[in-house]
């Protein structure tokens, strides 16, 4: 029993990633309206904008505000450089154009950072024990900052008038406009959102794992499909669908093994596709 | 656009008519000896790829210094394998034809010298490679014996593995292996070799990389209570491994490659965590004087001890095996006659040298064998060599050699 | 230098023949399938499993290409319908899970210790003449291919695919089932790639797992997206941009000496985004291409 459980919490754990990195997904796509395939290099930049942080400050507070610092201005000029000059055209020449953005990114990366690993120097310590189970204190360090993002989000997007503004922009870009919503602003504040939002999943990945240029890019794939699961364009979604997701691929191993786990996130993405093609939050609209 | 699509067809077609053109054969200058160094520079084997290249021009000119082999200079020709089959595949096409190269030095990563192998052996060339994968030994890879191993296999790193548990009397060990051909073929050589002591193994998992967490395939390891984990892996992995691994709290130990428990483990996980792994590598033959001339040569090249790079000590004694071969062929030998003399120079019964000058010298008076830099260099049928292992166990942060495993 | 060259056109052909699938299947139908290298894959086990068996060169190519159709089946019943983005991430999900099948079957496909010692084509002849044979049925292939292309453009299919690709509400008032057109392009493209993998598999004569990664499909997308879309010319152009960008980066090294060869796999790959995001932003048509309803 404790061992499903353990396997629970871990899928808990790696659900939270893939998460947030769906959620920066989700945000641009609900309001530019394609899928972001930079949005794991810039995971990646925000890991390094920290990791560089804290070797200069020393404090990994200060770093991970410059990782976060560093992931929304990168995102904000992905957005001046290359997403505006695609606005009017297909939503494949704007996720063409990622591809290109996220190999630029990771090839900067590695000629900046080189390609060996590189590791927050966090304090290791033995877990702490309930009901059997073995917790990690950093593990719900992790945890409350990934709600607290999630929280955040949400609020800005439903509480304030610049969310109202996004949201507007979300459901009828044209309307919007009609009735005087000027684009800049809000999609300022949206890729400031997004790239924020990566680069904190990039800082927890890096924290429990290693910073290296590849480590973004190998999570794309997982947050696509906890957007895409969670229903494109819906936050909350997005990080039901990662937790989906890191459960179903923790939960299988006993059954499927270590390998095919990473193909787990891929079947339940098309068994849940197959039976509500706009996935389990998505609003109707939002698909053909 | 008609005249574009033709005017492009017509530019295909010169491109590829201009490959079947006759080939302009250069009339071969009999004073010299080309090489191809074809090694990883970028990609994975990065980090061991450039100093392999500057030791086999380093060699290369000792070579030369000395009078060159059997008369003739080496001129070395270098490219970059990128640790991909397909581009070390054009690489050595281009090293082959359009250089000319008489023999190829230095492929690392085992997919890469499976690719190249075929290509090296059609052209009756030979090639020295660094590669662990068992299936480098035999046909059909090697059916032409034009292959010759300088690094252990991935089998004998699981034996030597095995050599050690016994040693330390552990009784439950459990393996870990990354998944590709060196970290299984590692788990695999030390599960053959413990069963064949009549052990048994608790408990074993093959990983893929890049996972955000490794809980739940450590949760099986230890469930099984081992005494120690057999790991088959990388350091970016048994970073993170280790790492959860300390935070369950169990106290088993481990046993693992040199290439993952290195100072780079320790640095990033801090002395508590990495006290007692033991971490075992081929030694190079230290004590030796080849060793000596390498590391100077390392040295001045790269500028970090040649301890660093197990790889550049092989590379360093492919150039030297490859002269001492052709001094022992004697003038204007073909390659068939040189690949004959290899073993003869390397293996033993013979005067034992260390450099190729001491070797040119000592082949006037009667056999020789090559004692090298990376280890004492015998090939046995396969062209494979079984070097040393070290055991190293890290304490309070440092690693130290505790002793050596001869297989 | 000659045989190099040989090398390098023989690539060059197992290039164009992914690239000609692709652009059937995006340029000309708008599907997006970042899945491609998985029915390359399934090419090159095909034939390197069959013919490692004893089956004759000739069948295990012919069986490669059917077998490279027939995997992209499952594919197209799940997920042709779905809208083009949900695609892409389906097929490149379906290619991440070729690769693990081929890592994780070793009864089958060696696991991850590969298949080595695939025989060559035509294994009678050796040295120089094995690699012109080597380049004539590459050739062959492609120009067959290029043939059938051309057919298929100027065939009542391709104008439909076309329309698909321009306005697929409006194929679909007319009465016309795009996902049945959809499916039929999917097959063909992934024809094409199982048998420009069963040619890789026979020129490089070794394969594992770890080859058959996501970049390769990107790098082929590079080339019909610089050659420009839609067209055969393009595809063409593109491939040859493609390897002279590969292969041209080897002689980088004696022009600019001062860059360190450790960065050169980053600049690689920092060449081939630059390029992707500079083409879709000023030349979205492509080198070759002249149409800009894209």
């Amino acid at each position: 029993m404790t061992g499903f459980a353990e396997l629970l919490l871990s899928g808990v754990m790696s659900g939270l990633i893939i998460g947030l990195a769906g959620l920066a997904v989700t945000l641009v796509f609900g309001i530019a309206r394609f899928s972001n395939a930079a949005t794991g290099d810039t995971m990646t930049l925000g890991a390094y904008g920290a990791l560089l942080g804290t070797t200069l400050t020393g404090s990994l507070i200060v770093g991970g505000l410059v990782g976060l610092l560093a992931g929304a201005l990168a995102a904000v000029l992905s957005y001046v450089l290359v997403f505006r000059q695609l606005a009017n055209r297909s939503p494949i020449s704007s996720l063409l154009a990622s591809i290109g953005l996220a190999f630029f990114i990771r090839a900067g990366l590695g000629l900046a950072f080189g390609h060996n690993q590189s590791v927050f120097q966090l304090d290791i310590v033995r877990p702490i024990r309930f009901l059997g189970l073995r917790i990690q204190p950093n593990d719900l360090k992790f945890a409350a900052i990934a709600l607290v993002t999630l929280v955040i989000v949400f609020i800005l997007l439903h509480m304030t008038p610049i969310g109202r503004r996004m949201r507007a922009v979300a459901d009828n870009p044209l309307l919007a406009r009609v009735s005087g919503i000027a684009p800049r602003p809000v999609m300022f504040t949206l890729w400031s959102m997004a790239g924020a939002v990566s680069a904190i999943a990039g800082i927890i990945l890096g924290m429990k794992t290693v910073v290296s240029p590849e480590m973004g890019w190998d999570m794309l794939l997982p947050a696509f499909a906890a957007a895409v699961l969670g229903g494109i364009g819906h936050p909350v979604g997005a990080i039901v669908g990662g937790l989906v997701i890191g459960v179903a691929q923790e939960l299988a191993t006993p059954f499927v093994g270590f390998t095919y786990k990473i193909a787990v996130s891929f079947i339940v993405l098309l068994l849940v596709l197959l039976v509500r093609p706009r996935g389990m939050f998505g609003r109707v609209e939002g698909v053909r | 656009m008609n005249l574009t699509r033709r005017q492009t067809l017509a530019s295909l077609a010169a491109f590829a008519g201009s490959g079947l053109m006759p080939s302009l054969t250069f009339a071969q200058d009999a004073g010299t000896f080309r090489i191809g160094a074809l090694n990883p520079i970028t990609g994975a084997g990065g980090p061991y790829g450039t100093g392999m290249q500057k030791m086999i021009a380093a060699a290369a000119e000792v070579v030369n210094a000395a009078g060159g082999a059997a008369g003739r200079m080496f001129e070395v020709f270098a490219e970059d394998t990128q640790t991909q089959p397909q581009a070390a595949v054009l690489a050595a096409k281009k090293l082959i034809e359009v250089n000319k190269v008489q023999a190829v030095l230095g492929t690392w990563s085992s997919g890469v010298s499976l690719a190249v192998l075929p290509l090296t052996s059609e052209a009756n060339i030979p090639l020295f490679h660094c590669s662990g994968a068992p299936a480098l030994s035999v046909a059909p890879a090697n059916e032409k014996k034009l292959g010759y191993r300088y690094q252990a296999t991935n089998d004998r790193f699981g034996r030597a593995f095995a050599e050690i548990a016994t040693k330390e009397g552990f009784k439950r060990p459990a393996t870990m292996a990354f998944n590709n051909a060196s970290g299984i073929g590692n788990t695999e050589g030390f599960e053959k070799a413990w069963k064949a002591k009549g052990g048994e193994i608790v408990a074993s998992v093959v990983y893929e990389p890049a996972q955000p967490s490794y809980r739940a395939e450590l949760q099986k390891i230890l469930d099984a209570k081992p005494d120690v984990i057999v790991m088959g892996s990388y350091i970016a992995d048994t970073t993170i491994i280790l790492r959860e691994w300390y935070q369950t709290g169990e106290e088993n130990k481990f046993i693992m490659p040199a290439w993952a428990g290195n100072p780079e483990l320790v640095k990033a996980l801090g002395p508590d965590v990495v006290e007692g792994i033991i971490s075992v590598d081929s030694i190079s033959n230290e004590g030796s004087p080849a060793f000596a001339a390498f590391d100077a040569a390392y040295q001045s090249a790269v500028g970090q001890p040649g301890l660093t790079n197990v790889y550049a000590a092989m590379t360093w004694d492919m150039v030297t095996v490859l002269a001492l071969a052709m001094e022992a062929a004697g003038p204007g030998a073909d390659m068939a006659a040189i690949n004959a003399k290899i073993r003869e120079v390397a293996n033993p019964d013979g005067k034992q040298v260390s450099s190729f000058a001491e070797g040119k010298e000592a082949l006037k008076s009667g056999p020789i064998n090559y004692e090298g830099a990376s280890s004492v260099l015998d090939f046995d049928e396969f062209g494979d060599v079984t070097p040393d292992f070290a055991a190293s166990f890290i304490r309070s942060g440092e690693i130290k050699r505790e002793y050596v495993v001869t297989l | 230098m000659d045989a190099y060259l040989i090398a390098i056109a023989i690539i060059s052909g197992i290039y164009l023949l992914l690239a000609l699938g692709l652009n059937l299947q995006f340029g000309l139908t708008g599907l997006i399938n970042f899945g491609h290298v998985g029915f390359f894959c399934v090419g090159a086990y095909t034939s390197a499993i069959l013919s490692t068996n004893g089956v004759p060169v000739a069948l295990s190519l012919l069986a490669a290409a059917l077998v490279g159709m027939l995997a992209a089946w499952p594919l197209g019943v799940i997920s042709i319908r779905l809208r083009e983005d949900y695609f892409a991430i389906a097929s490149l999900g379906f290619s991440e899970i070729v690769r693990l099948v081929a890592t994780s079957e070793g009864w089958l496909t060696n696991g991850v210790q590969g298949i080595a010692g695939i025989p060559r084509i035509f294994s009678s002849v050796t040295g120089q003449s094995q690699a012109i044979a080597m380049l004539a049925s590459v050739t062959v292939c492609c120009v067959l291919a290029i043939l059938a292309m051309r057919r298929i453009v100027r065939s009542p299919f391709g104008r439909m695919i076309e329309a698909i690709r321009d306005n697929e509400e409006a194929v679909k008032s007319l009465g016309k089932d795009p996902a049945g057109f959809k499916m039929q392009v999917l097959l063909l493209g992934s024809m094409l790639a199982g048998l420009s993998g069963a040619l890789y598999a026979h020129y490089i004569g070794y394969i594992s797992p770890d080859q058959f990664i996501p970049f390769i499909t990107f790098q082929i997308w590079m080339a019909i997206i610089m050659g420009g879309v839609g067209r055969i010319s393009g595809t063409v152009a593109g491939v040859i941009i493609l390897m002279l960008f590969l292969e041209g980066s080897r002689f980088l090294r004696d022009l600019a000496p001062f860059i360190p060869e450790v960065a050169m796999a980053s600049i690689r790959l920092g060449a081939i985004g630059l390029a992707l995001m500079l083409f879709t932003i000023y030349r979205p048509q492509g080198l070759m291409g002249d149409y800009t309803k894209r």
